[in-house]
């Protein structure tokens, strides 16, 4: 039971880093960006391949995470950008970005071929915590989910750049209206979410012993259930959402199929969606295209 | 002509008609609709499931060949049947929890997540519906009635798909032009007006979630039947998406438009693969397969966005200028 909190604490770290990524771009840029896992992967392998030349493996998250923040920033300004100046609507860019991670997914793929890698076994000391063990790479995925979420949280809450985020999720035309630089703020949203899905892909695939080009679309499942289960479009409920999935799916996969912990997160989103479509948290709320 | 090349016809054709079906389904939620069903290859899979277990038989019978739930030896026309009450009752369920009020772009991805779930449950139960490896053997229908073997059983079945694919094509093509069809693409452009209007949105949604359903299960019974046999690796989510290109690039709402796209898509692209010259290992072309689709689907979108053939826009009277909003994005639902 103990052991399988332990690994729920860590799939919470990797789910809240990635969901509230997703959760934040989404609220600010008002994209759905399905092409968000195909980022994970993408600065998964990067890590991967910067760790198989021998860089430490703090530094590799590091850089994959800046290497997501670059490839969210590029899709952003080539290919979404100019859809939405196009006037292309909120439905027409979800198809917009499923071909992006289409593309981008199987280039993946043509690239590092169907096999499966792994990071190889990580060194360092286990920390008992009375009794919940964890192992060294499970501290340094804590770690760095803490640090993301503190920063991250910091930066919403007493920034201006993060007003301006929280403003424009809000209503953009009235951040507008109030002199908020859109395209820029908008601009870092893609950035910093890029980021968070560069760390969220490295620290999955160390979490997975073995990881393959696949094994972020399983990961979807659970980063959709996390934001719509703290409602649509709130970070602050994409993160309780995380913690909460991520320890239940560990705890419920522990006492039951464990191929099928995903579906637990799966149940869950049906159960919210059924019960309180809005979810825990719905600051802007499911129809927002209506103030949009 | 060597039966051969005669076998390859044959099958090219079954094909065809499969993705005619598929197509027009997804083309009523999603081109005549909108309705974004990102989870549209499940229905398609039900169907498939469906008609194998419906004419397998019992699971002992093949000596745990292979094992399954249930498992009945029907009479022709009824698994196919039975995959279409089983593609509209999943329509019905799915629509009931995927279609609440959610904002139509997150509906659409978690209908995504339904298939993707889907397909994960399938794989990882081995009891249910022989997990990984899936349904084989399926038998198939009506073999060696009246002499008909080999080629000239698959002829047969050319004809029989022909004729199930034409019935198909009148009942959307009546459905589209008719007054209904009409509450259904006022849902598209405006479903607060069309709700004002006293038709309801939702409803509409739901009705062709589960026509579509039922429609898509039919492509996929025909499917199983002929091919005798159906894994989880044949409608991994991706696949859903193959339709959404052949609806884009033929022409949304565009009934001729969507038969061009499905030929060109489904039959030629995937045609085209197998031809290519270069002897690059099976899995890199198949990664560029997608890769070619999602530029294709990004090109259209971009360049052509009403499809090869675009649908034909009735008007009447003069339209007041700026209102003349159709032709190009997607523009169901913008709202005020």
């Amino acid at each position: 039971m103990l052991g399988a909190f332990g690994f729920g604490l860590v799939t919470a770290a990797i789910l809240s880093v990635s969901a509230v990524g997703f959760t934040l771009q989404y609220s600010v840029s008002n994209v759905l960006n399905l092409a968000f896992v195909s980022i994970m992967t993408a600065s998964g392998f990067v890590a991967y391949g910067l760790i198989v030349v021998g860089v430490t493996l703090w530094l590799a998250i590091a850089l994959a995470a800046l290497a997501g923040g670059l490839l969210s920033a590029l899709i952003n300004w080539g290919i979404y950008t100019p859809f939405i100046r196009r006037g292309t609507s909120t439905f027409g860019m979800v198809i917009v970005t499923i071909s992006t991670a289409l593309i981008g997914q199987n280039l993946i793929q043509a690239a590092v071929g169907p096999g499966f890698f792994s990071y190889g076994v990580v060194t360092g000391r286990a920390v008992n915590l009375g009794g919940l063990v964890l192992t060294a790479d499970q501290v340094v995925t804590i770690g760095v989910a803490v640090a993301v979420m503190a920063a991250t949280y910091l930066g919403l809450q007493y920034t201006k750049l993060g007003r301006a985020m929280r403003a424009l999720s809000v209503n953009p035309s009235l951040a507008r209206a109030c002199g908020v630089d859109t395209g820029r703020v908008v601009a870092v949203a893609w950035l910093a979410s890029g980021v968070m899905a560069g760390a969220g892909g490295a620290l999955l695939f160390l979490d997975t012993a073995t990881f393959s080009v696949t094994t972020g679309s399983y990961f979807l499942i659970v980063i959709i259930a996390a934001a719509v289960f703290g409602g649509v479009g709130s970070a602050k409920g994409a993160f309780l959402g995380a913690v909460i999935l991520g320890v239940a799916t560990e705890v419920a996969g522990a006492y039951w199929i464990p191929e099928l912990k995903d579906v637990v997160a799966f149940a869950v989103l049906v159960l919210v969606l059924l019960v309180r479509p809005r979810g825990l948290f719905s600051e802007i709320a499911t129809l927002r295209q209506a103030v949009g | 002509m060597n039966s051969a090349i005669q076998l390859y016809a044959t099958t090219l054709l079954v094909y065809l008609a499969v993705n005619l079906i598929a197509s027009w389904a997804l083309d009523i939620q999603f081109g005549v609709t909108g309705v974004l069903n990102f989870g549209f290859i499940l229905f398609q899979s039900a169907g498939a499931y469906a008609a194998a277990l419906l004419s397998l038989g019992p699971a002992k019978a093949s000596g745990g060949f292979q094992q399954y739930f249930g498992g009945w030896q029907l009479p022709f026309p009824l698994p196919l049947l039975g995959a279409v009450a089983v593609g509209a009752a999943l329509g019905w369920l799915v629509g009931w929890v995927g279609l609440r009020r959610l904002r139509g772009d997150f509906q659409a991805v978690v209908l995504l997540v339904v298939s993707v779930v889907a397909s994960l449950v399938v794989e990882s139960l081995p009891g249910f519906l022989n997990g990984d490896a899936g349904l084989s053997l399926v038998p198939k229908p009506l073999l060696g009635l009246a002499g008909l073997t080999g080629v000239s059983y698959a002829w047969a079945f050319v004809g029989f798909c022909a004729v199930v694919c034409g019935l198909v094509a009148i009942l959307v093509a009546r459905l589209v032009h008719s007054p209904y069809g009409r509450v259904l693409r006022a849902v598209r452009e405006n479903d607060a007006l069309a709700d004002a209007m006293g038709r309801s949105s939702s409803r509409a949604r739901m009705e062709v979630f589960v026509l579509g359903g039922a429609l898509a299960a039919l492509s996929g019974a025909l499917l199983v039947e002929f091919t005798t046999a159906w894994a989880p690796s044949g409608w991994l989510y991706p696949e859903t998406f193959v339709y959404f290109t052949i609806v884009i690039i033929g022409g949304r709402a565009s009934l001729p438009g969507v038969a061009v796209g499905a030929a060109l898509i489904a039959v030629g692209i995937q045609q085209a693969v197998q031809l290519f010259p270069i002897g690059a290992d099976a899995t890199v072309l198949a990664s560029l397969q997608w890769v070619v689709i999602g530029i294709l689907t990004l090109g259209f979108l971009w360049w052509r966005p009403q499809g090869l053939i675009p649908e034909r826009v009735r008007r009447f009277g003069p339209t007041p200028a700026g209102s003349a909003t159709r032709g190009g994005e997607v523009q169901e639902g913008v709202g005020p």
